[in-house]
């Protein structure tokens, strides 16, 4: 049997398109809706229990310096390292924390034009590998909306697609509580 | 024609003919407009001038004394903010309520189908494509899936099969299954609502712009609207990216690949001050 959660204090912070949350408060759920193109990035450090959710929509801010200085969360060469460090400022360790990725639909098209969805993918692959980072679990492509949740308490990730009614755990519980 | 018609006579609760759009729409045509005009169209119905005027009210800046009644309203905001509340306030009333057959809950297809109008018109000021135009007819580009909605939920568990293992468009996987799809449906009911020939071309084939003519600039904008709504997350429902590529699109509208990224940070900059205007939640 599982054990009682403090399900009356459970707190849900929405991360918009474009912005970022971390936390270390065991009550709080991260929660982004809306993943189209765009990437849901969840890292979380069970031994300190503090993570964070970045929600990025585009690969690249040289397209927009101006906002990529304003909004670093908007693009995956600004975000992830933003994510990172505001975890790392709640005590966060690189090699703890755990990776999941979600989002990156893609429409049905053979030209390239339209694959903003890989695009984003490819360029956080990239990031990731040039700093030896690696995922967990990922739930990207396909041709569907989705929402993701990170359990601070936890660590768990779990994925809502539209027009399902059911979640998928993307992550199971990290930590025992 | 047949086909389409009777799937929208068999619905039980299509919302009555937004009869105000299309005649607004023809007044605005006009070179020298008739504000007059368009005030006592306006004011035929209470409910919607009150809804005019909070929303007037609301898109304001602060500290600006509130407007009274309408015809401060044409004056201050101008013909064609009127008219985008106007359409707002009669397109929430139909495509606010959830869409079950497609998995769309409450809300969604509302937002949806701002996102996508305000992508699209946000790209019409690039292109030089009459905004009111691209605005109206992206704002509707989906009115067909209320029609359809109760159909889809009877044949939705084979439609989702064929989307996933034979890779096909939603938007064929209707046609097959039902005999018509949502695109089609929506153009003619909104010929059957006296809209002008453009809007119903843009509509009927938004997801094939280029079958559109000699409207397919403006179902060209309506298409690219739409999938930068679904790009920036605002597309809702079973398998909602199952649509075509159609790189011709971007040659009808003037613009290249490259410009999509930008598109979408302004509709995103733009929905933040909107979302209040057209009662996005």
């Amino acid at each position: 049997m599982p054990s009682p959660t403090l399900a009356g204090f459970e707190h849900k912070v929405v991360v918009g398109i474009a912005e970022l949350a971390v936390s270390n408060n065991q009550n709080v759920t991260l929660t982004t809706y809306s993943l189209g193109s765009c990437l849901g990035i969840s890292i979380y450090d069970p031994v300190v229990k503090a993570g964070g959710l970045l929600h990025i929509m585009l690969p690249d801010s040289t397209i927009d310096a101006g906002k990529a200085a304003a909004h670093p969360a908007m693009f995956v060469d600004t975000g992830v390292p933003a994510l990172f460090r505001a975890a790392y400022q709640l005590k966060a360790e690189k090699h703890r924390v755990v990776i999941c990725v979600a989002g990156g639909a893609q429409i049905m098209d053979n030209s390239g034009f339209f694959n903003i969805g890989a695009r984003n993918f490819d360029a956080l692959s990239k990031l990731f590998g040039e700093h030896s980072l690696k995922i967990h679990a990922d739930q990207v492509g396909g041709l569907v909306n989705r929402t993701m949740h990170l359990n601070l308490a936890t660590g768990q990730v779990r994925l809502k697609v539209s027009g399902q009614n059911q979640e998928t755990i993307l992550c199971k519980s990290l930590t025992t509580t | 024609m047949q086909e389409l018609d009777d799937y929208i006579d068999k619905v039980k609760n299509l919302p009555t003919a937004p009869k105000i759009l299309p005649e607004l729409l023809a007044l605005l045509e006009a070179e020298d407009v008739d504000s007059e005009r368009v005030v006592r169209l306006i004011a035929v119905d209470p409910a919607l001038t009150a809804n005019v005027l909070r929303l007037c009210n609301s898109a304001m800046l602060a500290g600006a004394s509130p407007v009274g009644d309408l015809q401060e309203a044409v004056t201050r905001l101008g013909f064609k903010q009127i008219f985008q509340i106007v359409a707002a306030t009669v397109g929430s009333q139909a495509l606010n309520p959830a869409q079950t057959g497609y998995g769309i809950n409450r809300g969604e297809l509302w937002k949806h189908s701002v996102t996508s109008a305000v992508a699209a018109q946000l790209l019409a000021q690039r292109s030089g494509e009459n905004q009111t135009a691209v605005f109206t007819a992206t704002l509707l580009h989906d009115i067909g899936k209320i029609v359809l909605t109760e159909a889809v939920e009877q044949v939705y568990a084979k439609l989702l099969e064929d989307v996933k293992d034979e890779q096909t468009t939603l938007l064929d996987a209707e046609k097959r299954l039902l005999g018509v799809q949502h695109a089609e449906v929506g153009g003619r009911l909104l010929a059957r609502w006296k809209f002008p020939a453009s809007i119903v071309s843009a509509v009927w084939h938004h997801h094939h712009p280029a079958a559109a003519q000699p409207h397919e600039k403006l179902a060209a904008h309506v298409y690219l609207g739409n999938m930068v709504a679904y790009f920036i997350g605002h597309g809702y429902g079973h398998q909602a990216f199952a649509m075509s590529g159609r790189v011709e699109a971007l040659d009808l509208t003037g613009i290249d690949a490259a410009t999509l990224p930008h598109l979408m940070i302004e509709t995103l900059e733009q929905l933040k001050t909107v979302e209040k205007l057209f009662n996005v939640t």
